[in-house]
C-alpha cells in the first residue's frame, strides 16, 4: 500500500528522529484520521491492507487424473480401513485391500496418503496400493516423489516412451508388462538398449525376462554368460538353467553323467577334482561355502543346476559311495525346487532326505490337497510352524481347518504361539468361522485370545466387504 | 447417534498401556449381553474370576462404570467395550435394568447440580459483592490500558529498531502484566505480536500491524461508552472480558435451524486445548462458531455432529458487532448433510472483507468453496478457480485434500486468516470427507 513503507520506518527509526508523513497515505485514510497519530494511521491502513486482498492470480490448477473410480464398499468397512490405519490389527491391511479389490470395490481417496506411506517401506504392499489407488495412482506419484512407486500403474506396454524415457519404476513395470503380452518383443526391447545400461540394471531386467521363458531367448542369455558384471553372469546362468531344452542343461547334463554311475544298486560318484573354464562360464563358483569340501560344492553346484532329467528319483534309494548321501539330496532338492517338478519333490519328502532349508519349498511344489497328509508326516520331524509358515497364504481350507482343530485341542503352551500366529493370518475366509471362535478363552491365556481376535476380526472384515 | 471413531474411542485411554489392553478387551468372544442404546454400551466381560463384570459406557459423558478392581479411568473393559461399539460389532438393544438404573442415577444427579448451580446466583452470592468485584476489575483493565497505550507511545517515539534484541523480552513482560491486569485478551495479542519479532525481513511491518491493533482497542476501550453496544461487547471480548454462559443462553439473539457442520479445527497445547466448530445455517446461511476448551490433557466435550451432518437445533449467539460465537441448545439428532453450496475465490474473500469492515480484529472466517482445483504455488499449495486463488495455510497437509480431488473441481469448507486457507471438510462427490 501506499505510504505503508514511510509508516514502517517511521516506526522503526522513532517518531522522534523521522516524524511519520501521512500525505503518501491514499486519500480515504487521511481523511478518517483526523488528527490521529503513527499507530491510529497503521491501524487503518493495516485494516485496510487485509480488506483490500485480492485472490492470487496466475496459478495453473492441477491436471485432472483421467479414468473411472470404482465405488466404494459400506461405511463399515471403511471405518475398518481406517481402523487399520490407524494401528489396530494393522496386519490384516494387505488382505483387505486384496479382498476389497476382488470385489470390485475401491478405496477412499482420503486414505490414500496413508496407505502410500504406509507402502512406501514395505514392498509387499505397492501392488495393492497401487491397485487402490487406481485413477489417482500415478497422478500422486507426480505430485509427491516419496510415492514414486505409484508410477507402477503406468505399465501400458503400447507406449514406448516409456521405455526410452521413463524413470527406473516406469520401465521396470513396461518391461514387465511387455513380456507378459510379447515375450519376444520385450527380448527385443532389452535387446536394443542393453549395451548402454549399467550393470545393476541389466541385472534387474534379465531377472525380469525370467516369466514366460523360451527357447528364443537361449541365444541372449548364452552371450550374457560372457558379460563384463559377475552378477549378470550368475543371472543369465540361473535363468539357463530354468530353460528346458538348453544347451546349458545338456552341459550340465553331461558333467552329471560323467561323474555319477550306477551299478548294482549303487550310486558311485566321482567328484571333480577342478574347475575348468567352461564350468565357471556357466557359473559354477570355485570357492565353496563353509562347511563343504571343496570337489563335494563344485558337484553340488552342477548337480543343483542340471535337468533333474539326468538323474532319476530311484536314485534316492540307492547307497551313495564316493560322497556324503547328503551333497546329492541338497542338490536335488534345490532343482526339484527350481523346476518345481512334483515327483521328485514327493520322493524327497517321503524319503526324509536332506533338503537343506529348502523342505517347506518343496511342499509347495506339491499340489494343495496332498500338503495336509504331506504334513502329517511331516511333524513328526520338523516343527510344524517351521513347515506352514513357508507356505503360500491364504491356506487351502483343509489346512486351516487342520491347523485350528489342532489349536482348538492342545492346551495353553508357550511352544503352540509361533503356530497360531501364523494362522491367524493364514487360514482363508471359508474356515473363519471354526468354533474355535466360539470357544470360552482365559485372561491369561494370550495367544489363544489373539487368535480369536485375529479371527474375528477377519470374518467381520469379509462380511463388511461382501 | 452412531458410534464414534476408534480413534477417537483409543483418545479416551489413560495411557498407551490402557489402550493396548484395552484392544485386547474388544474380543466379542469374552463377552455376552453386549447391546448399545442412544444414551448407552454395555456388556458382561469374563474376566479371570468367576462372575463377570459389569461394564457400561454412559455416552452423554462419557461416564464409566465397571464392577473390574482396575484404578484406571476408563478401564480396559469399558475401552474393549467402546472399540467394539466403533466397529459396529454391538447391536442396538434395551437397556437391561442394572444399566438404566445407572444412566438414570447419572442423570439426576446431574440435574440436582443443574438445580443448585442456577439457584446459587439468588441464594449464595451477594450481589452487592458482585458489583464490588466488577467495579475493581473495571479498574485494574483500566489501568492495564493506560499502561498499555504509555508503553505503546514510548516505543513508537525510540522506535521499534533493536526489538529484534530486546523486543521479544519485553514483550513476553508486557503480556503477563495484561493478565495481572485481567485483561487476557490483550495479553494474547501481545504475545501473538512477540511471535512475529524477528521472523523473516518483513517482521518490522508485521509487528506494526499487530501493534497498531492493540492501539486500537486501547483507543477502543478508552470511547466504550460512546461505542454502540454491539460495538463495545466486542471490544470488551477482545480485552478479555467472557460472557458468562447463563447470559447468552438467558439474552442472546436465538436461531433456529438445521445446523451444518462444516468442519472443526483442534488446536492441541499442553495447557488448554481449543476446539472451533463451524456451522451454517441450511436455511438462513447464518455462520456459527462453537468453541470449547478442554484444560491439562482432558477430554473435549462431544463433538455436536460430524462434519457435513446436519444439526437441527437453537443457536444462542454471544454478543458482539459480528455475531459468531453461539451455544448450541435443544438440538434434535442429527441428520446427514447434503454437499453445501459455496463461493469462488473472489466471492470468498469479498466475504471475509465484509466480516473486518464490520470488526477490524476479525481473525478467522469460514469459507465454503465450490468447485476449486488445487494448484501449486511456490512450495506451498493452492485452490483456484476462474476468479483465481487462495493459498492453503503453510504447513497445512495437503494430501488428504489432493488424493479426494485427483485434480477435479471439489468443494471445500475451511477457515481462513490473512496467512492463508486450511481446509477442514471437502465432499467426495456427495460424501464429506474430514480433512483436519
Amino acid at each position: 500500500m501506499r505510504g505503508w513503507d514511510g509508516l514502517v520506518s517511521s516506526a522503526l527509526l522513532g517518531t522522534e528522529r523521522r516524524p511519520a508523513h501521512f500525505d503518501e497515505l491514499p486519500e480515504s485514510i487521511r481523511e478518517q484520521l483526523g488528527d490521529g497519530g503513527l499507530l491510529d494511521a497503521a491501524a487503518l491502513a493495516t485494516v485496510y491492507k487485509r480488506a483490500g486482498r485480492k485472490p492470487l492470480e496466475g496459478l495453473e490448477p492441477l491436471p485432472q487424473a483421467t479414468g473411472e473410480d470404482k465405488p466404494l464398499p459400506r461405511r463399515a468397512a471403511v471405518r475398518r480401513l481406517a481402523a487399520m490405519l490407524g494401528g489396530f490389527q494393522t496386519a490384516a491391511l494387505g488382505e483387505w485391500l486384496r479382498a476389497a479389490d476382488a470385489r470390485g470395490w475401491g478405496v477412499p481417496p482420503e486414505h490414500l496418503p496413508a496407505l502410500a506411506d504406509y507402502a512406501r517401506g514395505r514392498s509387499e504392499y505397492r501392488p495393492l496400493v497401487v491397485k487402490a489407488a487406481g485413477r489417482r495412482a500415478s497422478w500422486l506419484a507426480e505430485l509427491n516423489p516419496e510415492w514414486r512407486f505409484l508410477h507402477e500403474a503406468v505399465a501400458d506396454s503400447n507406449k514406448v516412451e516409456i521405455w526410452t524415457h521413463g524413470n527406473a519404476i516406469q520401465r521396470r513395470s513396461w518391461l514387465r508388462e511387455l513380456r507378459r503380452r510379447d515375450p519376444i518383443a520385450a527380448l527385443e526391447a532389452l535387446r536394443e538398449v542393453w549395451p548402454a545400461e549399467v550393470a545393476p540394471t541389466r541385472v534387474e531386467f534379465l531377472t525380469l525376462l525370467g516369466s514366460e521363458l523360451s527357447l528364443a531367448d537361449e541365444e541372449f542369455f548364452e552371450a550374457a554368460l560372457d558379460d563384463r558384471s559377475k552378477e549378470v553372469r550368475r543371472a543369465a546362468a540361473a535363468l539357463l538353467a530354468r530353460l528346458p531344452g538348453s544347451q546349458y542343461g545338456e552341459r550340465m547334463a553331461a558333467r552329471v553323467r560323467s561323474h555319477l554311475m550306477v551299478s548294482q544298486g549303487v550310486l558311485a560318484v566321482t567328484l571333480p577334482s577342478r574347475v575348468d573354464a567352461a564350468m565357471q562360464r556357466d557359473g559354477i563358483d570355485p570357492q565353496p561355502q563353509e562347511g563343504i569340501g571343496k570337489r563335494a560344492w563344485w558337484f553340488r553346484q552342477i548337480l543343483a543346476a542340471a535337468p533333474l532329467a539326468a538323474s532319476e528319483p530311484e536314485y534316492l534309494q540307492l547307497t551313495v559311495e564316493g560322497c556324503a548321501p547328503e551333497v546329492l539330496q541338497v542338490a536335488w532338492a534345490e532343482a526339484a525346487v527350481r523346476e518345481r517338478n512334483v515327483e521328485w519333490a514327493r520322493a524327497l519328502l517321503q524319503t526324509k532326505a536332506a533338503t537343506g532349508n529348502r523342505i517347506a519349498e518343496l511342499l509347495r511344489v506339491l499340489p494343495d490337497d496332498e500338503w495336509v497328509p504331506a504334513l502329517e508326516v511331516l511333524r513328526a520331524q520338523v516343527d510344524l510352524a517351521e513347515l506352514v509358515g513357508g507356505l503360500p497364504v491364504p491356506w487351502p481350507p483343509a489346512l486351516g481347518q487342520m491347523v485350528l482343530d489342532l489349536l482348538m485341542k492342545v492346551g495353553t503352551g508357550r511352544k503352540w504361539a509361533r503356530l497360531a500366529s501364523i494362522a491367524a493370518r493364514a487360514v482363508p475366509p471359508e474356515v473363519l468361522n471354526h468354533p474355535i471362535t466360539r470357544e470360552p478363552t482365559g485372561e491369561e491365556d494370550t495367544w489363544r485370545l489373539r487368535l480369536v481376535e485375529t479371527l474375528i476380526f477377519r470374518r467381520e472384515m469379509y462380511e463388511e466387504l461382501s | 447417534m452412531g458410534p464414534w471413531d476408534v480413534e477417537r474411542v483409543l483418545a479416551l485411554a489413560p495411557d498407551a498401556a490402557s489402550a493396548k489392553a484395552g484392544q485386547s478387551q474388544a474380543n466379542p468372544a469374552k463377552w455376552s449381553e453386549q447391546g448399545s442404546s442412544e444414551r448407552a454400551v454395555w456388556g458382561l466381560c469374563q474376566g479371570s474370576g468367576k462372575k463377570p463384570y459389569q461394564t457400561i459406557v454412559d455416552l452423554s459423558g462419557p461416564a464409566y462404570r465397571c464392577s473390574c478392581p482396575s484404578r484406571k479411568f476408563p478401564c480396559k473393559h469399558a475401552l474393549g467395550l467402546l472399540l467394539q461399539w466403533s466397529t459396529n460389532l454391538i447391536a442396538a438393544g434395551s437397556e437391561p435394568p442394572w444399566v438404566t438404573e445407572w444412566v438414570e442415577e447419572r442423570a439426576n444427579r446431574a440435574d440436582r447440580a443443574a438445580e443448585r448451580a442456577e439457584k446459587k446466583p439468588g441464594e449464595v452470592v451477594d450481589p452487592l459483592a458482585a458489583q464490588q468485584r466488577v467495579a475493581r476489575r473495571m479498574e485494574r483493565v483500566a489501568g492495564g490500558m493506560a499502561e498499555l497505550r504509555g508503553w505503546l507511545d514510548d516505543q513508537v517515539r525510540q522506535g521499534l529498531s533493536g526489538f529484534e534484541q530486546r523486543g521479544s523480552a519485553e514483550l513476553s513482560r508486557l503480556a503477563a502484566r495484561m493478565v495481572d491486569a485481567q485483561a487476557p485478551g490483550v495479553a494474547g495479542s501481545v504475545r501473538r505480536a512477540a511471535g512475529v519479532v524477528g521472523r523473516g525481513h518483513g517482521w518490522p511491518g508485521e509487528l506494526l500491524e499487530e501493534l497498531s491493533l492493540i492501539h486500537l482497542t486501547v483507543s477502543a476501550h478508552a470511547r466504550l461508552a460512546e461505542l454502540p453496544p454491539s460495538l463495545a461487547d466486542t471490544v470488551q471480548s477482545r480485552i478479555g472480558w467472557t460472557v458468562e454462559t447463563a447470559r447468552v443462553l438467558a439474552e442472546g439473539e436465538k436461531v433456529e435451524d438445521d445446523w451444518l457442520v462444516l468442519g472443526r479445527v483442534i488446536e492441541p497445547d499442553d495447557h488448554l486445548t481449543v476446539r472451533r466448530v463451524w456451522l451454517r445455517g441450511a436455511s438462513t446461511g447464518r455462520l456459527a462458531l462453537i468453541l470449547n476448551f478442554a484444560a491439562g490433557g482432558r477430554q473435549l466435550d462431544p463433538l455436536p455432529g460430524r462434519p457435513g451432518e446436519l444439526v437441527p437445533g437453537v443457536l444462542s449467539f454471544y454478543p458482539g458487532v459480528l455475531p459468531m460465537r453461539a451455544l448450541l441448545t435443544q438440538s434434535a439428532p442429527r441428520l446427514p448433510g447434503p454437499r453445501p453450496s459455496g463461493f469462488t475465490a473472489k466471492q470468498a474473500l469479498a466475504s471475509y472483507v465484509e466480516s473486518l469492515a464490520a470488526d477490524p480484529w476479525n481473525e478467522r472466517w469460514p469459507l465454503v468453496l465450490a468447485d476449486v482445483r488445487p494448484a501449486r504455488n511456490g512450495d506451498g499449495w493452492a485452490l483456484v478457480d476462474e476468479t483465481g486463488g487462495l493459498e492453503l495455510l503453510p504447513g497445512v497437509d495437503p494430501w488428504k485434500l489432493l488424493a479426494v480431488s485427483a485434480g477435479d473441481p471439489i468443494t471445500v469448507a475451511g477457515e481462513w486468516n490473512r496467512a492463508g486457507f486450511k481446509p477442514m471438510t471437502c465432499w467426495h462427490t456427495d460424501r464429506p470427507v474430514v480433512l483436519s
